[in-house]
């Protein structure tokens, strides 16, 4: 189902938890082209709760969104636009108001005209890595691949893509309960994916891809940041270091708070 | 492991539909088209990894005669192999049986291990397969056991019926002589009826198996069929297999019939010296009977076929035969589906001087009219058991309705199942696998593999058609091993356990997920790592043919491991998510902001 823009509604951007602990500029950059897009627009930041939920917490799990509904609602958010594949899927589960991936909204509001083809003379060729929990929203898959063409990216499909796509192994918080599997299913994912060099849309993707032995980019990388060729370096895995990623978030937050005003 | 989980009632009713519809532990086709269960698919692959002494091990585990079925096993399995469903060009299983014991079958792996000895004696009917295979059964369960057969050799119908030119008899002797090492006694040349009678038997013996087989032949009742040179299958393969000849003279023959039988007396007519062999059957080419290779060898052999022409009558001149007269069937059943033949176009004659009747075979009385026969001198007999109305005897092989050697296999072991529990006084039905002691529908469903393509079968090697047509020996000589590697590497390996082959972790748990899932069924209990190594990324749902929801158990479980734990996970590691979620809703890293210029 295509996306209706209503621009008499007020729209809402969170950027999630993994994207700000990773990009505060990515994060900041999004967001005050949103603000630039929409005429009424408000922003968030929390976690949706979802990890409480992931290891069974049911009840602390609504206590939690619904902490951040309040947010929403304090800020009079009509529909939400979500830059995490989870807080999509937690959304539409547990939250009355309509939300929409980033991945597919951006295809309809269009990219900033300046980017388009930004990349046409880079050399390198990703392969794209789509995140599992979302792997059945098609128009998502479609998003992402445009935002890629529109920037001018070579791209190619790993046989395991879309609806068949594998696990990174950061899913059901594997990670933090049985690190050897987690580990397997991170190298197993490289292993079936087509070059060494892959973008993601998911942040804890990208540090699970980086783990398994390949260089990743988030898709915001290449939106927001400089043209990237085959022999450039991967940014670092932030997510590794628990202090840095706090940095960053906090520095997420500022940004949004600056971009709105 | 936590004890005190209570598991949801979605959870186990989840669980629930992986017990009944998981096909992890389904068995591949082949297995399950054999009577006697043999794992086809674990000794194909064996020769295909050159893995010779292992095979023949598997196969021995079923199969006390590995060389002579890879010979002259009619091979249910490959009916339904895979690639001979899909391409008609099925993996020649029997044939790499054959190659398997030629490479490594030898006396010194045979089992020969008994129980102690029980007190008890079972007589057994008969030195065929059946009688051999309960004989086998009997023996290592303790009990003492006697062959009777009225032939001076072993083996029945595979000595008498099966020619030599397909099952040399050094091979039959040879795998034989596992009964001897077991300690079966064998009289041979003994006649139930005549140099003891079957009550006497009966009485002697704390069991009696009768399983002497079919070896009375049948004549149509056609015009000419009392005249000289008219001659039933068993009796001429019979004379034929104990003396490499046939007293009566024989130039010209007509065998009738479209069996391997048919193609046996055939091939057979050949070796004794007939100049002229045809064959004639009521079924077409396309729906005779015979095996495609007795079939394609008959014809190289140059057996003229008149398959779709029945026979009208046998003409002859002064009480010989001269010749045959035969017909176009234009059908065989009537509307009401029964049998009665209609004919159309001319009739033409054959002239022969030999009439072979191979349509069909009786089996004769030993009880001198104490159990009650039934359609074609099969005895009445529980088809569960195999028990008779005598409780101590019960029936195997040809004599119970077996027809083909692995039938009758199968046969024999089921009766020796049934008069082992009747010589221990237990039920012969309570707690009784009879789904594994005959062939079964696997519910195995899966897709051909990724990318599999259509391989050609590969054939054994024949001696040339007019040099193996003159004499005995055997006509096929088997695969080298370059062809066995090769043509047991078609095999698809057919099993399902695709999530098995997505999921990493629930290897770490067992064999498929109804082995993982059993204890949480049974005994309401899972690891709590079970549940928390899942990624929740559903590949496995995604190829599991029946789309069974084990994503559902793991993450859905975790409630439950939750409430039983005071609201927290079982996991240690997930102790930094608590800190995760403290700093994720804390204002120093939250906020909501209102834009407000564009209002």
């Amino acid at each position: 189902m295509t996306i209706k823009i209503d621009k008499s509604k007020r729209y809402g951007f969170m950027p999630g938890c993994s994207l700000p602990s990773y990009s505060p500029e990515a994060v900041t950059k999004t967001t005050a082209y949103l603000n630039e897009v929409f005429p009424n627009f408000s922003a968030v930041q929390k976690c949706c709760g979802k990890p409480t939920k992931a290891v069974g917490q049911y009840d602390l799990f609504k206590e939690r969104f619904a902490d951040l509904q309040k947010d929403m609602d304090d800020v009079d958010i009509d529909e939400m636009i979500v830059a995490c594949q989870s807080c999509k899927l937690t959304f539409d589960e547990a939250s009355p108001t309509p939300t929409h991936s980033l991945w597919e909204l951006l295809p309809i509001i269009g990219l900033p005209k300046e980017l388009k083809g930004k990349a046409k003379d880079s050399d390198i060729v990703f392969t794209i890595h789509d995140s599992c929990s979302t792997r059945h929203l098609t128009a998502l898959h479609d998003g992402v691949r445009w935002i890629l063409q529109e920037l001018g990216y070579k791209v190619v499909e790993s046989e395991y893509s879309r609806e068949k796509t594998r696990c990174c192994g950061f899913g059901g918080m594997v990670v933090p309960a049985n690190p050897p599997v987690a580990e397997k299913v991170m190298k197993r994912r490289v292993e079936t994916l087509e070059t060494d060099k892959i973008v993601v849309y998911c942040s804890a993707c990208r540090s699970s891809i980086l783990k398994g032995g390949a260089k990743a980019w988030h898709l915001l990388d290449l939106v927001w940041g400089p043209v990237v060729y085959a022999k450039d370096a991967p940014p670092e895995d932030v997510l590794s270091s628990p202090v840095k990623a706090w940095i960053n978030r906090y520095k997420a937050k500022k940004g949004i708070e600056k971009a709105i005003k | 492991m936590l004890s005190n989980v209570v598991f949801s009632e979605g959870v186990i009713k989840n669980a629930q539909k992986i017990i009944d519809d998981c096909m992890g532990y389904e068995d591949a086709f082949c297995q399950s088209r054999c009577p006697m269960g043999t794992d086809v698919k674990k000794y194909v692959n064996l020769i295909g990894e050159k893995k010779y002494d292992e095979a023949i091990k598997v196969i021995r585990e079923k199969l006390f005669l590995p060389n002579t079925l890879g010979r002259i096993c009619a091979h249910p399995c490959e009916k339904d192999c895979r690639r001979g469903v899909e391409f008609n060009q099925p993996v020649a299983i029997a044939a790499l049986k054959r190659f398997a014991a030629e490479q490594a079958d030898n006396e010194s792996i045979w089992d020969t291990t008994t129980e102690s000895p029980t007190g008890k004696k079972v007589a057994i009917i008969g030195a065929g397969p059946a009688g051999a295979q309960a004989a086998i059964d009997l023996r290592k369960k303790g009990h003492a056991v006697t062959i009777f057969d009225k032939l001076n050799v072993v083996g029945g119908m595979m000595r008498v019926g099966i020619p030599e030119y397909r099952l040399p008899r050094d091979i039959i002797d040879r795998e034989y002589n596992y009964l001897n090492k077991l300690g079966v006694e064998m009289k041979l040349g003994v006649e139930i009826g005549k140099e003891i009678s079957f009550n006497e038997l009966c009485e002697k013996y704390d069991g009696v198996i009768i399983a002497h087989g079919a070896h009375k032949g049948n004549i149509i009742p056609m015009a000419g069929h009392k005249a000289e040179g008219v001659y039933p299958a068993t009796e001429y393969l019979k004379e034929i297999s104990l003396t490499q000849k046939f007293s009566r003279a024989v130039k010209r023959v007509m065998v009738i019939g479209g069996g391997d039988v048919a193609m046996d007396c055939a091939r057979s007519s050949w070796r004794i010296g007939a100049k002229e062999v045809y064959q004639c059957s009521l079924e077409d080419m396309a729906k005779l009977p015979a095996s495609q290779e007795e079939i394609h060898e008959s014809v190289e052999e140059g057996v003229v076929f008149n398959a779709g022409w029945g026979p009208l009558e046998i003409i002859e001149e002064d009480g010989k035969v001269t010749g045959i007269k035969i017909q176009k069937v234009k059908s065989i059943l009537d509307k009401e589906g029964k049998f009665n033949p209609q004919y159309e176009g001319e009739a033409k004659v054959i002239e022969v001087d030999t009439v072979i009747m191979a349509t069909g075979q009786l089996v004769e009385d030993v009880t001198g009219g104490v159990l009650p026969q039934t359609r074609g001198g099969r005895y009445e007999v529980d088809k569960e058991t195999l028990s008779t109305k005598l409780d101590n005897v019960f029936v195997a092989g040809d004599a119970a309705g077996g027809f083909i050697v692995v039938e009758a296999m199968a046969l024999g072991r089921k009766a020796a199942n049934s008069i082992d529990r009747y010589l221990k006084g237990q039920d012969l039905r309570a707690d009784r696998d009879f789904k594994n002691e005959w062939t079964y529908e696997t519910k195995l469903n899966v897709p051909l593999p990724e990318g599999t393509e259509d391989l050609q079968r590969l054939h054994t090697n024949m001696r040339p058609a007019e040099e193996r047509k003159k004499d005995f020996a055997q006509s096929d000589l088997g695969f080298t091993e370059e062809q066995a590697v090769k043509e047991a590497s078609r095999c698809l390996v057919c099993e399902c356990k695709l999530c098995m082959k997505e999921c990493i972790m629930m290897n770490d748990f067992g064999i498929c997920p109804k082995d993982i899932i059993t204890g949480l069924v049974e005994e309401g209990k899972m690891e709590a790592m079970l549940a928390y190594s899942c990624n929740a990324c559903d590949n496995c749902t995604i190829v599991c043919p029946h789309e069974l929801p084990m994503k559902n158990i793991f993450i859905g479980s975790r409630k439950d491991f939750v409430k039983a734990n005071k609201g927290e996970s079982p996991i240690k590691g997930h102790g930094a998510i608590k800190i995760h979620q403290i700093l994720g809703f804390s204002k120093l890293f939250t906020t909501k902001i209102r834009g407000g210029k564009k209002k």
